[in-house]
């Protein structure tokens, strides 16, 4: 017995508005961001940089869905204010 | 431009060369391969083609670029700096909706490699000419199936054709196939290059009211998902895990599907213009046969002589043309070959790794069902060596030696052996 299709189509076509195909793309980190949210002053240049637009506003500060966050460490560098420390995963 | 000329097929630049097409009338010319392939494509209206000429195929580029100036292609056809983009073009315009065309051969091929992956992962129902040749590594400006071979894994499906006319009307086919919405994949209609592309015959040009009819039972299938301005959709998207083998599964399967639906349409062809080429094989006189000659292309006619010649003498031989190469033909060449006493396969490319010919080895693969018996691989016809009778009468010589019991050497390179 073949199981249930997930794909509507023949091919790989994914409804934008109902169900964008998604990798969960936070499994493959070696490293998370972690915010002070101290010398965080809402700038968004973390948000406009993050490559797999991950980050959330979180009304006075940005703070990244870690199920999709990659770790690759661009928010840490591009911030001004240096808010974000990257911290190994599994490390306290 | 008005219902009327539409219907006519008058494009932007002017009125219908009368000459070429007329709406109702079909007409007999005497044309080279590619210029039957440029008919075909043109009839079957394509809206989107793009195209990069290539030595055996330039003529066709020609003959379309011909057909858009004068007005009998009403479509955007888009000069490309390179097959690469002419595949991306069209499979771009073919996921927008359209009916889209392209040809090529050989480096060409090769070069829009990544793209013809793409193209049948994606499902666009693209239909492209790929005129045989050698391929690089020994530069050869010359004939072989090296090329189609070298993309069998590609997910295409691959039909081989033998004459000007089965060109034209393959690519007819061609469309009805790729289209259906049980199969969505692209097909690709192949023909040998320097003998096919160049050689001149007869040919019976369709009118378009009977492509247009041909084709119309596309119209009444459920609409195959398009990209359309305000509506967001995800195309050609990766997947990993499960969603990638679901998608595998399905071009899989559809192929297997494509087998009986290609016999279908070639009767429904034969329905509409009188005219059949037996589906995914074309026998000839293999009903009485105890020895079978398997081959393909342009050779075919030569090997059909040899088969009268030999039946003649009183030898029960057959030959089976094979006019569908992925997916390959596996039941109907099972119940063509089961109780034969020996087959040989003429092959016009090389399986490296084998020692043998690609299609030789994938008919091996069928001898659980057809029966342990003699079957002889013969690689001929490489790099525009003619496969004459007197080739064809040899194979047949080693062929009724093995079927006689007498032991027999599995591959035979004819032209590389002293006779």
């Amino acid at each position: 017995m073949i199981k249930k299709f997930q794909f509507r189509e023949e091919a790989g076509w994914s409804h934008a508005d109902e169900i964008l195909l998604c990798l969960d793309t936070g499994s493959w980190r070696v490293e998370r961001p972690v915010l002070n949210k101290e010398k965080c002053n809402y700038c968004g240049l973390c948000a406009l940089f993050c490559p797999t637009q991950c980050m959330v506003d979180r009304d006075d500060h940005f703070e990244p869905n870690l199920a999709f966050c990659k770790g690759c460490g661009i928010c840490a560098n591009e911030c001004p204010r240096k808010a974000f420390r990257m911290r190994k995963e599994g490390d306290a | 431009m008005n219902a009327h000329a539409r219907l006519l097929g008058c494009g932007k630049k002017g009125m219908l060369n009368m000459e070429g097409t007329e709406f109702n009338k079909t007409k007999i010319k005497v044309i080279t391969g590619n210029s039957a392939a440029a008919h075909g494509a043109m009839l079957c209206r394509p809206e989107v083609l793009a195209l990069y000429p290539i030595t055996p195929q330039t003529e066709v580029v020609e003959e379309i670029s011909g057909f858009y100036a004068s007005g009998e292609l009403d479509a955007e056809v888009v000069e490309v700096e390179g097959e690469n983009s002419a595949m991306n073009i069209i499979t771009a315009a073919s996921a927008a909706g359209a009916r889209a065309f392209t040809a090529t051969s050989s480096y060409g091929l090769v070069y829009m490699y990544d793209a013809l992956l793409q193209a049948a992962g994606y499902r666009v129902p693209i239909v492209m000419v790929n005129v045989n040749r050698e391929t690089p590594g020994i530069t050869a400006v010359s004939s072989g199936q090296q090329d189609m071979i070298s993309t069998r894994d590609s997910g295409w499906i691959q039909i081989i054709t033998s004459s000007c006319q089965e060109i034209l009307d393959s690519i007819i086919m061609a469309y009805r196939l790729a289209e259906d919405f049980d199969i969505q994949v692209p097909v690709m209609v192949n023909y040998d290059g320097f003998y096919l592309s160049y050689l001149a015959e007869k040919v019976e040009v369709p009118c378009r009211a009977d492509v247009d009819g041909f084709l119309a039972p596309l119209k009444d299938q459920p609409q195959r998902p398009i990209l359309k301005p305000g509506e967001p959709m995800g195309f050609g998207t990766h997947g990993i895990l499960e969603g990638y083998l679901e998608l595998r599964y399905k071009h899989s399967t559809a192929l297997e599907r494509a087998k009986v639906k290609f016999d279908e349409i070639d009767k429904a062809f034969e329905r509409h213009f009188g005219r059949s080429y037996g589906g995914q094989i074309d026998t000839y006189r293999t009903a009485d046969a105890d020895m079978v000659l398997v081959a393909s292309g342009s050779l075919s006619g030569t090997a059909q002589k040899v088969i009268d010649l030999k039946r003649d003498q009183g030898l029960k031989i057959g030959l089976i043309r094979l006019r569908m190469f992925r997916p390959f033909p596996r039941e109907r060449l099972i119940e063509t070959l089961r109780g034969k006493k020996a087959i040989g396969v003429i092959d016009r490319s090389i399986c490296f790794g084998w020692n043998s010919g690609p299609i030789y080895v994938e008919l091996r693969a069928l001898s659980p069902e057809i029966g342990y018996i003699p079957m002889m691989s013969f690689i001929d016809g490489i790099a525009n060596m003619d496969v004459s009778v007197a080739n064809i009468e040899r194979m047949v010589r080693i062929l009724q030696s093995a079927s006689e019991g007498d032991s027999y050497q599995k591959v035979t390179w004819i032209g590389m052996e002293e006779e």
